[in-house]
């Protein structure tokens, strides 16, 4: 019996931790509903030459949309390499090294890089496809190593019937396991936008502007940005909590109902892969 | 096998959406901000060509709110001209201005010898057109002194503290103090930070002390001190009026009026810190481009209306 | 063969990660060599940055972001392991998915807001029970980050202790062990490695977040006194970096000692990660380390 009460005290200060983390969430949405008041659906559609939010929330699905569409073939073409094509080896082992290395780059020396690179270099400027190219260096490790979970986990007997019935490789792997681990590729590259759509420090100097009108008419444009927006709505303009709040409320809605689709798509999806089972 | 190439189109078809979405969104994009030029377009066609321009500014926090708010009060007055702006600091506005990068600088200080010299080097011809009035303001916190204890200081006293030659302020001046001084500086590129160091530190070829805290702009200034027993900092002059800010009177130097900010001793420049807010460009504007345009907007009593609310002066009359 | 210009197309998107890093060496370092060739060592061991007088000695920078992570550790790991620990083994299943999903909802704010609520809210409140003249300091900055760290630490270890098998935990408490003793003895020393991993996927995060650290953490380029002294501003590599370079005329000195820091920075988390991962997946496996980079991976 004592040694179950000395228990029961353990229990309980192992919930302090989880009360501390669930008490931080609270006091973090809290503040952010405190932005509730500022929001009205017409100010999302609304110019933000009339005081609007439109531009800057296209802004960042532009950015997050074109991310995606580079980072996710990249990422699916090295995940197939790595599960169907790689032989265990120095280069693999290399090549696996590296990807967790990218993933670990400060987003400060990634906006480093992709302003003396992308913008600089290549002379994209402030632009829109600057801005792509360095959120793909931050999608693609997610990316990859979603797709490559996705694709081990379906079954290599479908490959191997395919080859059996004499396709070439490629056709086989298309056709068998990239079609299976669909849903968890495409789930990962919307796990991804998740992610890199509150970014902030990479993408300051290589695309964004304060104010310009209306949306950028050629990747080569510079763009508006919810989470820019953000920082210098509150470095600069010196604006109030409220009005902040309400921003960063409408950025944390677009990152939680892509993380939220995500998972709900990869749920659904596994009911319907008997095979995951 | 049905199953799985259904899946696999499921995911052609979200990638093929993506891109038709951003696809449509470009031309969305463009038809959108394609208003219908307005004014008098038909009377004079040959002053039509501003009206669907565009043009890019650059620089100085402190002027970026006047930028932003005249940005947009032009734009949707004529609603086909484009207008960019984005921040970068006072520097940021010059080296763009000689990159050639940006149409207009923004400049809360007067180009520095080594970017005159840049400017020479490079045949940029710089333009200075002011475009508001402010005054540097020290501000310190109420720990240190209020209306009843008013705190005066000279340039050089100011100087003094931000060079670290005084730690405590009590060495500054008896009846203030034993505390550690908390000085607060804006980061290197800042104009704001340039026109200050140009007056208190300067003239005595004083460096700022390695022990400074420093700050990306006026709302963070002030919020320092606001927040921080015993610091000082500098803001521009929309930002010192505050009930937990303590603004200090300055003197040129111990055998002049201490003076205190106002709208009136900046506009008569007797306050000793005031100083011109600029629009840079690297030629003589065109006349009748954008460029000349909006800088004619932000001179106007329209522009000017804007520069007020954002806590600057007006420009003087000219006498 | 026919297959051979796929093979081809499939290992040149695999290698785009080391292409990539390679070219940020170059890039990043080759910014970086006109203050790091006019500073030589000094550049790391200096112990004054002062922009206005051209000196660039990166110690107390280097030294500011030691400090302000090693104290976010010191905070996240007690918070995420005990949080993962409760969550997976205390809590019933009903409740379980609610609060993991709450704290993966901490991961989803944005670093600016987190400053911005650290800004007006934490730092006065150090500032206050502290009896400080001023809030924003390493302490500061690492409670907040520790925060920010605590989802991937959470996450992976929550993930790693569900994952021992339930047949170890009933032969133990078969045998007549309480819940804590299985606990102790055969589930936490089951998922140590899987622990380990998650708080240096944690570390990193730590060590580059900028936006968030540079509102709160002071800003001030000196090494404190005394040196282990967390309630004194600081001036982490991140922040300079994040606060000079949209004012750094291109290609001065100033820019040039900015990439510098960059790469010392790259090359820190590069050397950190490395290690991690070769410590790390020696017990656990690569893959499963590799699975918790996609899932967990930093901003």
């Amino acid at each position: 019996m004592g040694r179950k009460n000395g228990e029961t005290l353990i229990f309980v200060s192992l919930g302090v931790p989880t009360a501390i983390c669930l008490a931080a969430f609270a006091w973090i949405a809290g503040s952010l509903f405190t932005g509730i008041g500022t929001l009205n659906p017409a100010l999302l559609t609304t110019s933000v030459l009339q005081g609007g939010y439109f531009e800057m929330i296209m802004g960042t699905i532009y950015l997050l949309l074109g991310a995606a569409a580079i980072a996710g073939p990249i990422g699916l073409f090295a995940s197939i390499y790595l599960v169907e094509y790689a032989r265990p080896g120095k280069i693999t082992a290399i090549i696996d090294q590296s990807i967790n290395n990218l993933a670990g780059v400060p987003s400060i020396v990634i906006g480093l890089f992709g302003y003396t690179f992308f913008s600089k270099q290549l002379g994209l400027g402030v632009s829109l496809a600057a801005g792509w190219l360095t959120l793909t260096l931050m999608m693609l490790p997610i990316v990859i190593r979603g797709s490559e979970e996705s694709l081990r986990m379906v079954p290599g007997a479908f490959k191997e019937a395919a080859l059996a019935l004499g396709a070439t490789k490629w056709k086989a792997v298309s056709s068998t396991s990239v079609s299976g681990a669909a849903p968890g590729i495409v789930t990962s590259v919307i796990l991804g936008m998740a992610r890199v759509a509150g970014e902030t420090a990479a993408i300051i100097a290589v695309s964004c502007v304060l104010i310009t009108r209306g949306l950028p008419k050629s990747p080569l444009e510079p763009v508006m940005a919810l989470s820019y927006n953000l920082f210098v709505r509150i470095i600069a303009l010196g604006e109030s909590a409220q009005e902040v709040f309400g921003i960063a409320l409408i950025l944390f809605a677009i990152v939680t109902s892509f993380a939220i689709f995500g998972i709900v798509l990869r749920t659904y999806y596994r009911r319907k892969q008997p095979w995951l089972r | 096998m049905n199953k799985m190439s259904s899946l696999g189109i499921s995911t052609v078809i979200a990638t093929v959406g993506m891109v038709v979405f951003l696809v449509v969104g470009f031309v969305a994009g463009y038809y959108i901000s394609m208003g219908q030029p307005s004014g008098s377009s038909q009377a004079f066609p040959e002053d039509s060509a501003w009206r669907s321009a565009s043009i890019k500014l650059s620089g100085s926090t402190t002027v970026l709110p006047i930028g932003n708010g005249s940005a947009i009060a032009f734009m949707n007055k004529y609603n086909a001209t484009t207008v960019t702006v984005s921040g970068g600091g006072t520097g940021v506005g010059y080296s763009n201005i000689l990159d050639k990068q940006v149409d207009i600088g923004m400049a809360s200080r007067e180009p520095k010898q080594t970017e005159i010299e840049n400017a020479k080097s490079k045949g940029v011809a710089l333009w200075l057109y002011p475009i508001a009035l402010d005054g540097v303001c020290v501000v310190v916190n109420p720990s240190v002194a209020n209306t009843s204890f008013p705190l005066n200081l000279t340039l050089q006293e100011i100087g003094k503290i931000y060079a670290g030659m005084y730690t405590y302020w009590d060495e500054v001046k008896t009846g203030l103090p034993h505390q550690q001084i908390f000085t607060v500086v804006r980061e290197p590129g800042s104009g704001t930070r340039g026109t200050f160091e140009e007056f208190t530190m300067t003239p005595w070829k004083y460096n700022v002390t390695t022990a400074a805290n420093t700050r990306q702009s006026n709302p963070e200034v002030k919020t320092t001190v606001e927040n921080t027993q015993y610091s000082i900092g500098y803001v521009g002059f929309g930002f010192h009026v505050s009930p937990n800010l303590h603004t200090v009177a300055v003197a040129k130097d111990n055998l002049s009026q201490y003076i205190i900010p106002s709208t009136s001793n900046i506009a008569s420049r007797t306050y000793p810190m005031s100083r011109y807010l600029y629009f840079v460009t690297g030629s003589r504007s065109i006349s009748g481009s954008l460029t000349a345009r909006f800088i004619d907007f932000v001179l106007s009593p329209e522009g000017q209306q804007i520069v007020e609310s954002t806590g600057f002066l007006k420009l003087p009359e000219t006498p | 063969m026919k297959d051979e210009p796929i093979t081809l197309l499939l290992f040149i998107c695999a290698s785009f990660s080391i292409i990539i890093l390679f070219l940020m060496l170059v890039f990043v370092a080759r910014e970086g060599t006109l203050a790091l060739s006019q500073f030589g060592p000094n550049f790391l061991i200096g112990q004054t940055w002062d922009t206005n007088a051209n000196l660039y000695g990166a110690l107390p920078l280097i030294y500011g972001s030691i400090m302000v992570v090693a104290g976010a550790l010191a905070f996240a790991i007690p918070l995420g392991v005990g949080t993962a620990i409760f969550v997976s083994e205390v809590l019933p299943f009903s409740v379980r998915d609610i609060v993991k999903s709450i704290i993966e909802l901490l991961a989803s704010v944005p670093s600016v807001i987190y400053g911005f609520i650290g800004m007006i809210m934490l730092v006065p409140a150090v500032a206050y029970l502290f009896g400080l003249n001023s809030g924003a300091t390493a302490l500061t900055a690492s409670i907040l980050l520790s925060i920010m760290s605590v989802p991937t630490i959470v996450g992976v270890s929550g993930e790693v202790i569900s994952a021992v098998p339930k047949e170890y935990k009933e032969a133990a408490l078969g045998l007549g062990a309480t819940k804590w003793q299985t606990i102790k003895h055969v589930v936490l020393p089951i998922s140590k490695s899987g622990i380990l991993a998650s708080v240096m996927l944690g570390l990193g995060r730590a060590i580059g977040e900028t936006i968030a650290v540079l509102m709160v953490v002071g800003n001030v380029a000196r090494i404190p006194t005394p040196f282990w002294n967390l309630l004194a501003p600081v001036y982490p590599i991140t922040s300079v970096i994040a606060i000079q370079m949209a004012e750094a005329a291109v290609g001065s000195l100033e820019y040039s000692a900015l990439f510098g820091l960059g790469l010392v920075l790259f090359i820190i988390t590069f050397l950190v990660n490395t290690l991690a991962d070769v410590v790390v997946k020696g017990k656990v496996g690569r893959r499963e380390v590799s699975a918790w980079v996609g899932k967990m991976a930093r901003r």
